[in-house]
């Protein structure tokens, strides 16, 4: 039964105000600036502007060789470097036809699913700061980051710009003594994700806060392109890991985690899922590693024959894709990547569309972008 | 009235669990180190700031065509019978992006990386680094090891 | 009569007790710090002092020298009077606290009651600062929090009458000595008492779960953004001290005030209320925030029918 609306009620002049969550804001990831129209606590109509962090990569790849160009792609989706590079690498490979040694497949299997676990530990853990958790489960996350991240520091020699893959190979082999710190970080991290769980999962206040909030339907996230663990929250199976393997992907065993509501708990849940499953491929990767020469040396100077390669692999965020025109010199004709992030933001301003202010950050922190791959 | 308690009961059950990790965390030792007074050593194979050693350098060129911010720069002098000596050997610090091209490019190994990762500094002439002068990075924090 | 020795007196006993709550405060505000780190797995301050005890006394001090701006717009008189409505009421309710068993500033016969009606007096300072302050932002914050403030005075209160209701006075040192046989928390009914007591008492001083108006919001930055300085440092100070009384009055309600075997009476006193402080940091290190509507929802749909259930039961045991 509606209730009658008094004569006085319907002359009220009530405005909307446009806020600004502007570029420098504590829960955009990055600079991000979302205006928003809000009418009282609930966001009306909302307005992405994007490319404060824009540097040019795909031009500047226009004047550099194919190996020069790999510290640049380090520095796109600067969270999850080593899956850049793999997917770079992979374009380049496919377009001249080259082949790389079975150890180096392995290795590069490693050190891509190391730095998916890296990349959700950030993701759940801003997201839970942003909800409030003051800093407690970011403190948790960055202290098994650091177990990683000292791993790479072991491996390549640097902390989060690795420049590790070569196309052909890798760039140095596993030094000694790795196999055991890995050993013992999966054993360390196995029994973190349980208190995380037990910490966040199903907290009654973070319930409160994340179940039936920003609900991404189907139809929807396909018709948007989304990607990555966005697009499996909402009850899509796909992975490229297993519907295309690239390297020795469909030697492992393991579990693509799909939930089916698409709410923002659902994101959060998948990722949490997925770092197990990325710690069943690294011990079934480090068991069967083959013997063999998986490094690259640096000097030679590629020239592909002329033609063209999309070829996309599965990042932390969705899928990363690289589409690279040669015209047979040295230099790329054009270079474009298709970022994960780019279209997974594309759906804020459907999904933000009517619910409070306070949930605005809660379902951008669960869509887990970086303005770094946005902008390039 | 059975649904309400029990899920009344399931979230006091939930915040004394989490609860309990903190508290978990709270009696364990911490795990950060107080900088300025304890340092630890960078790994082996760590790329800190470009260093050189000049006698083991033939000035073949490589690492200045392979630097992908063009950052070094090199000018040599023919000397008699074909030799060759370094003049200027200019690394330009603000364009570095600590890659370690260079370092695996170097057929003799002349020129490497060092562990030297704390790089501000309060005068920008100091960002220019002649690497041919031994001296160089003398007033910098940390010995120069390859 | 009032004579001179009287007037000594106050005026030693008020000293002491305004040290006692400056010190107090800064030893908190370190224990917080210190608590928050070791749940997060780092140190906190170490360097000023020893553990970085001295780390509040530097703060202080960094706040004092701070330049006085007051911005434009504002209205002069409510701004500047703010602080003083947030601070003064949490240092009037030390009258009645009970340290010991004659150590009490002046035992009222209604002392709950002027406990609860002069800490209602701190909604007027926030929302004074959040009106007076010519922002948007502030205003929201102001008028969230005086709602949340005011909604959670009904549980709190209800609590408390339970308690009332079983010593049948309010005075505190009644209420200490009512539970000398055993504590009241160990009654079933005033257990319950106890817990509903403790999430309004959250509420009240603004502490997370429920710091919304406080901590860094989403968007907006809080009822005390435009102050600076000595002013910043009074709405600081007035925290912890709510926090502290909050505790004392917890634990003279219900774990039996200063009533212990072996040690000195105010051993026991600072111990039990120092430990509910250590209990309330933790919490507030544990949770994530709750949402307005959610926090006005639980308020008024889970916690207060729960305490005046708790109340007919209370008195049907005391009647039976």
């Amino acid at each position: 039964m509606e209730l009658p609306v008094r004569e006085e009620e319907k002359n009220i002049h009530s405005e909307e105000c446009y806020m600004n969550m502007g570029p420098q804001h504590p829960s955009t990831h990055g600079v991000l600036h979302l205006e928003l129209k809000l009418d009282g606590e609930v966001v009306v109509d909302s307005i992405v502007h994007i490319g404060y962090l824009h540097r040019s990569m795909e031009k500047i790849a226009e004047n550099r060789t194919y190996t020069q160009f790999i510290p640049f792609t380090d520095r796109l989706d600067y969270v999850s470097a080593m899956n850049n590079n793999l997917g770079y690498c992979l374009a380049v490979e496919k377009l001249m036809n080259m082949d790389v040694p079975l150890r180096a497949k392995y290795i590069r299997v490693i050190a891509a699913e190391l730095n998916r676990i890296a990349s959700h530990l950030i993701a759940i853990g801003s997201f839970a700061q942003d909800l409030g958790a003051l800093a407690t489960p970011l403190f948790y996350c960055f202290r098994e980051r650091e177990l990683i991240l000292d791993i790479f520091d072991e491996i390549c020699g640097n902390r989060l710009t690795y420049n590790y893959m070569r196309i052909g190979g890798v760039q140095f082999d596993l030094p000694d003594g790795i196999d055991k710190k890995i050993q013992d970080f999966i054993k360390c991290m196995r029994s973190r994700i349980k208190e995380y769980i037990d910490l966040l999962s199903y907290n009654v206040i973070f319930l409160a806060r994340t179940k039936d909030i920003g609900v991404l339907l189907k139809d929807k996230a396909v018709n948007y392109s989304v990607t990555g663990p966005n697009l499996r929250a909402s009850g899509v199976r796909c992975d490229l890991r297993k519907d295309e393997p690239y390297l020795v992907y469909d030697k492992f065993q393991f579990d693509i985690p799909v939930a089916d509501k698409g709410d923002v708990w659902d994101r959060y849940n998948i990722r949490i899922q997925e770092i197990e499953q990325s710690l069943r491929i690294i011990e079934q990767a480090l068991a069967g590693l083959p013997e063999g020469n998986p490094t690259v040396k640096v000097g030679r100077i590629h020239k592909p024959p002329a033609g063209e390669v999309y070829l996309r692999t599965e990042s932390p965020r969705g899928e990363l894709g690289f589409y690279i025109v040669s015209d047979g010199s040295e230099y790329p004709y054009r270079l474009k990547i298709r970022a994960p992030s780019f279209s997974n933001l594309a759906v804020i301003p459907e999904l933000i569309r009517g619910v409070k202010m306070a949930d605005v950050v809660s379902i951008l922190g669960s869509l887990d972008i970086v303005m770094g791959e946005i902008d390039r | 009235m059975k649904k309400y308690t029990n899920n009344l009961a399931a979230g006091i059950i939930s915040l004394l669990k989490g609860m309990g990790v903190t508290l978990k965390n709270f009696f364990s030792p911490a795990t950060t180190f107080q900088y300025p007074t304890q340092k630890l050593p960078m790994s082996p194979r760590f790329r800190g700031l470009v260093d050189l050693d000049p006698q083991k350098c033939v000035i073949c060129y490589q690492c200045v065509k392979i630097c992908p911010t063009g950052c070094l720069s090199i000018k040599h002098k023919e000397l008699a019978e074909g030799k060759k000596a370094l003049e200027v050997f200019k690394y330009k610090m603000e364009f570095c992006c600590f890659c370690g091209f260079c370092e695996q490019i170097c057929p003799k190994g002349a020129i490497y990386m060092n562990k030297i990762y704390e790089v501000a500094t309060y005068d920008h002439e100091q960002l220019y680094i002649n690497l041919l002068n031994p001296k160089k990075y003398d007033e910098w924090a940390n010995p120069t090891v390859k | 009569m009032f004579t001179l020795l009287n007037l000594i007196t106050m005026l030693v006993v008020g000293a002491m007790i305004l040290g006692f709550i400056a010190g107090s405060s800064m030893f908190l505000i370190w224990g917080e710090r210190k608590v928050s780190a070791r749940i997060q797995s780092r140190l906190g301050p170490m360097r000023v002092g020893w553990q970085g005890l001295l780390q509040s006394v530097a703060d202080a001090i960094k706040l004092l020298l701070k330049e006085d701006i007051m911005p434009t717009g504002v209205d002069k008189w409510v701004w500047q009077l703010a602080p003083f409505f947030a601070a003064v009421p949490s240092v009037m309710a030390f009258v009645v606290i009970p340290f010991g068993k004659n150590l009490i500033v002046k035992d009222l016969n209604v002392g709950i009651l002027y406990i609860t009606s002069i800490t209602s007096i701190c909604v007027l300072g926030i929302f004074m600062a959040g009106w007076s302050s010519n922002n948007k932002y502030s205003l929201l914050g102001g008028i969230r929090s005086a709602a949340q403030i005011i909604s959670y005075e009904v549980p709190l209160i209800l609590s408390i009458i339970t308690v009332v209701m079983f010593t049948g006075s309010l005075s505190m040192q009644k209420i200490v000595e009512e539970q000398s046989k055993y504590w009241f928390i160990l009654r079933p009914n005033l257990a319950v008492a106890f817990l509903i007591y403790m999430i309004s008492a959250l509420a009240e001083v603004n502490r997370t779960p429920f710091d919304i108006p406080e901590a860094e919001s989403e968007l907006v930055a809080g009822y005390h953004t435009e102050y600076s300085g000595i002013r910043f440092a009074m709405f600081f100070v007035a925290e912890y001290t709510n926090l502290f009384i909050i505790s004392a009055v917890a634990a003279t309600l219900f774990l039996g005030g200063w009533q212990g075997p072996v040690l000195p009476p105010v051993l026991w006193f600072l111990l039990k209320t120092y430990g509910i402080v250590f209990i309330l940091m933790w919490v507030r290190w544990s949770f994530p925030r709750v949402r307005v509507d959610q926090l006005m929802s639980f308020t008024w749909k889970v916690l207060t029918p729960i305490a005046f259930l708790n109340l007919i039961i209370s008195g049907w045991i005391l009647v039976r």
